[in-house]
């Protein structure tokens, strides 16, 4: 089997470990542990309360935008976790994009994301936003989210049933609670790479030269 | 039937019979828009159900079809017609129905062709794109998203990758999803 | 005299009343619209263009996701393209079983509406139980097809699978579960004051334009005019059962919603005759290696009836291996854009949104 993956030219792990470490999202969990010996009493509560009050914004980017009246409603009733929907990015505090996004949503989203006030958490849904899914050949389409934000929780399938946008939120809930979600603060120190990629991108750029909103 | 017949002795073209419902006719450029209206106000063809555009490409034509419906008689009518590939121009055709300025802007966007005189802004679908139209059979999309798009590492072709994923993580593949494997 | 300001407001993409990933730049003076403009774009995947890069049957994969609340009559209409072009014949099991799925899509989307009416209204209980009750369709699929949501289920040449054991008993189930529960439904939506006082006179759709609009499905037939392409040109089962198609006079969001709610009972009927007489035998007219298949050069007009309208395939093919274009005619393209800048004028701002979800517009399926 591995010998005939390489002779077909697929890179080696340490080809592939190398592309990652350029490629790879700056942000990404830290593997802190955040129990009551090593934290702060006050984060770990601050925490257990944020975990449990997780307001997502009702943005429906993609077509995954289906099972979430689904995974809200009486069937599945994502509210008995904590979650329920919010209207404006600036009282959210989960982004939660659903599926592929097209060049002219992505400038609306990044916009979106900066909005939002710390602590913000992403979760990403669908294939789609793992490796462009179906759309791997679509002109308008990006094919990596975490190049352009950074992402907490990756859910995949097409389309997640709501059960597993129910465990993707539950893993969101695990890694609050460890203090390892959110990467507001991340964003903001990195910011010049994940602007280079946007500006890649995003032709008609008209963001305003300070992140200050 | 008198519908065939009428198109022939008004604009000298001949329509035939698709199916039950369907009836095809093709026409030159020119001829288009007074067809249409002829159709609309004689014939009750009053229903514009559709327009669409196919890149002909060896034969350096855009085919247009307008397809017309007719609430009376359950009749269609697919028209044809072809126009210059290099310099693509159609008349247009947003007096007689609304709608049909949606349907221009799209194909002056995705396959650039001109409609003189239509009022709407130029940018529908896209926004800041700069390359040839892209619903033109000579725009290569696979290409453009590789060039444009980070892939992510290890996963550029559909190549499957579980034996590595069990390598690195030791996880097991469920016995339901061997049978799936490709080799 | 005063002159009012004229404000500019944006509703979407971000936005909780919209019914997709769209933009309406509305001018407003007060609460009042005074003109509209819908911004498309934002969920443009090159659809069209992908399916030429695709073989015939590779494009089922892109074909159920143009449109998300009801992607069957999609997959139905670019089936019976094929079909046409190819001259190939559908076994009558297959064609009874294609209609029992279509309209399970149409009962399903229904549900939906339901929610999204009544919600876009500040209605909320309605959405609870009828976006829940909607599970039960989804479970059916979900037994017949493997999925919730995408089905890939009718391919050219009939259905991908035969009904599974103890289905159509479910099946019966639920619809006698389902017209039960509408009757709670209509109780709460159609008997409520609120959603009278503002559902009645508002979005009106002058009947004498209707159809030069392009209007089609429960927004025509609500302002009285009868078509319906499962009556007027029939497909799969349709032509040997016996149903209805209700209309209403008005134009208004009360007349689309009471046609809408007729219908359900209509595809309810629908479903339990095709379950009554469904035929045996074989459910699929086996097409040759997918890889290799070919189909004739020409092109061919297909449309089937979905919730929000027609949706219909133009279809062209070159002989080859692909098909050279595909082109949906969504049931919203008219509806969402010229229809919509024409009726918005003169509404009440919270009212945009309710009139948006009583045209069905699907914003997918608009931009592809």
């Amino acid at each position: 089997m591995s010998n005939k993956i390489n002779t077909i030219g697929i890179p080696s792990e340490e080809e592939i470990k190398k592309a990652q470490i350029d490629f790879s999202p700056r942000c990404t969990a830290a593997g802190r542990v955040n129990d009551k010996e090593t934290q702060k009493m006050v984060e770990y509560i601050l925490n257990f309360a944020r975990k449990h009050s997780l307001f997502v914004l009702a943005y429906g980017t993609g077509c995954g935008a289906i099972e979430i009246p689904a995974t809200m409603t009486s069937r599945y009733d994502a509210e008995r976790f904590g979650i329920r929907g919010a209207a404006t990015p600036r009282q959210a505090d989960v982004l939660l994009i659903t599926g592929y996004l097209s060049t002219k949503t992505l400038k609306r989203v990044i916009r979106v994301y900066e909005q939002m006030q710390d602590p913000k958490y992403v979760i990403a849904f669908g294939s789609c936003t793992i490796n462009g899914g179906m759309y791997f050949d679509s002109y308008n389409t990006i094919k990596a989210l975490d190049r352009y934000l950074p992402v907490d929780v990756y859910i995949a399938g097409c389309m997640p049933r709501p059960e597993s946008v129910i465990k993707g939120f539950i893993k969101l809930q695990e890694l609050i609670q460890n203090g390892n979600a959110g990467n507001g603060e991340c964003y903001r120190d990195n910011l010049d790479w994940y602007r280079t990629n946007q500006q890649k991108i995003i032709k008609n750029w008209d963001f305003p030269d300070e992140y200050n909103w | 039937m008198d519908l065939i017949h009428n198109l022939k002795e008004v604009f000298e073209i001949d329509a035939k019979i698709k199916n039950d419902f369907q009836i095809e006719v093709e026409a030159k450029k020119e001829l288009v828009s007074s067809i249409l209206l002829y159709l609309k106000n004689q014939h009750g063809f009053i229903h514009l159900d559709h327009m669409s555009c196919v890149d002909w490409i060896e034969d350096e034509v855009f085919e247009l079809v307008y397809i017309v419906w007719n609430p009376n008689t359950k009749k269609t009518v697919l028209l044809h017609t072809k126009i210059d590939r290099n310099k693509p121009e159609m008349e247009n055709i947003d007096t007689i129905w609304d709608q049909a300025n949606t349907y221009e802007r799209e194909f002056r966007e995705m396959y650039g062709i001109e409609f003189p005189g239509l009022v709407a802004e130029r940018e529908f679908i896209l926004e800041g794109w700069t390359e040839m139209p892209p619903m033109r059979r000579d725009f290569d999309t696979k290409k453009y998203a590789e060039e444009t798009y980070a892939t992510r590492p290890g996963r550029e072709n559909a190549e499957d990758v579980r034996e590595k994923i069990i390598k690195r993580t030791g996880e097991e593949i469920p016995d339901f999803a061997k049978k799936y494997s490709r080799d | 005299m005063t002159r009012e300001k004229e404000t500019t407001l944006y509703l979407g993409p971000q936005h909780p009343g919209i019914t997709g990933n769209m933009m309406i730049k509305l001018k407003v003076s007060g609460d009042t619209v005074v003109s509209a403009e819908t911004h498309l774009g934002y969920l443009h995947r090159a659809f069209e263009k992908l399916i030429e890069r695709r073989n015939w049957l590779q494009s089922f994969t892109i074909l159920c996701r143009f449109c998300v609340p009801e992607p069957d009559p999609i997959e139905l209409s670019y089936a019976l393209a094929v079909e046409k072009l190819e001259g190939r014949a559908v076994p009558e099991r297959a064609d009874y079983i294609r209609t029992i799925v279509a309209e399970l899509a149409r009962i399903q989307s229904f549900l939906l509406w339901y929610g999204g009416q009544s919600g876009s209204g500040g209605l909320y209980t309605l959405g609870q139980w009828s976006v829940g009750d909607r599970n039960y369709i989804l479970d059916l699929f979900e037994d017949l097809t493997g999925a919730r949501i995408y089905h890939m289920f009718m391919w050219p040449g009939g259905v991908r699978r035969d009904l599974p054991e103890g289905w159509v008993d479910k099946a019966y189930r639920t619809m006698d579960y389902l017209e039960k529960r509408l009757d709670d439904y209509n109780k709460l939506l159609f008997d409520n004051a609120i959603f009278q006082k503002r559902a009645q006179g508002v979005g009106i759709i002058p009947k004498d334009k209707a159809l030069e609009w392009g209007v089609v499905g429960p927004p025509l037939r609500g302002t009285g005019i009868k078509h319906d392409v499962r009556i007027d040109e029939p497909y799969a089962a349709y032509d040997k059962i016996d149903f209805e198609v209700p209309t209403y006079e008005g134009g208004d969001v009360w007349a689309r919603a009471l046609v809408r709610r007729d219908e359900i009972k209509q595809s309810i009927n629908i479903i339990r005759q095709a379950l009554d007489n469904m035929p045996g035998g074989s459910y699929y007219n086996r097409i040759p290696n997918p890889m290799k298949w070919t189909v004739p050069a020409g092109n061919a007009w297909a449309k089937t009836e979905s919730v929000r309208g027609e949706i219909g395939f133009y279809l062209v093919s070159d002989g080859s291996n692909k098909p050279r274009r595909a082109h949906l005619r969504g049931a919203a393209y008219a509806h969402g854009i010229s229809v919509l800048e024409k009726i918005l004028p003169g509404e009440n701002i919270a009212d945009v949104s309710f009139i948006l979800n009583s045209l069905g517009v699907c914003p997918p399926e608009m931009e592809r």
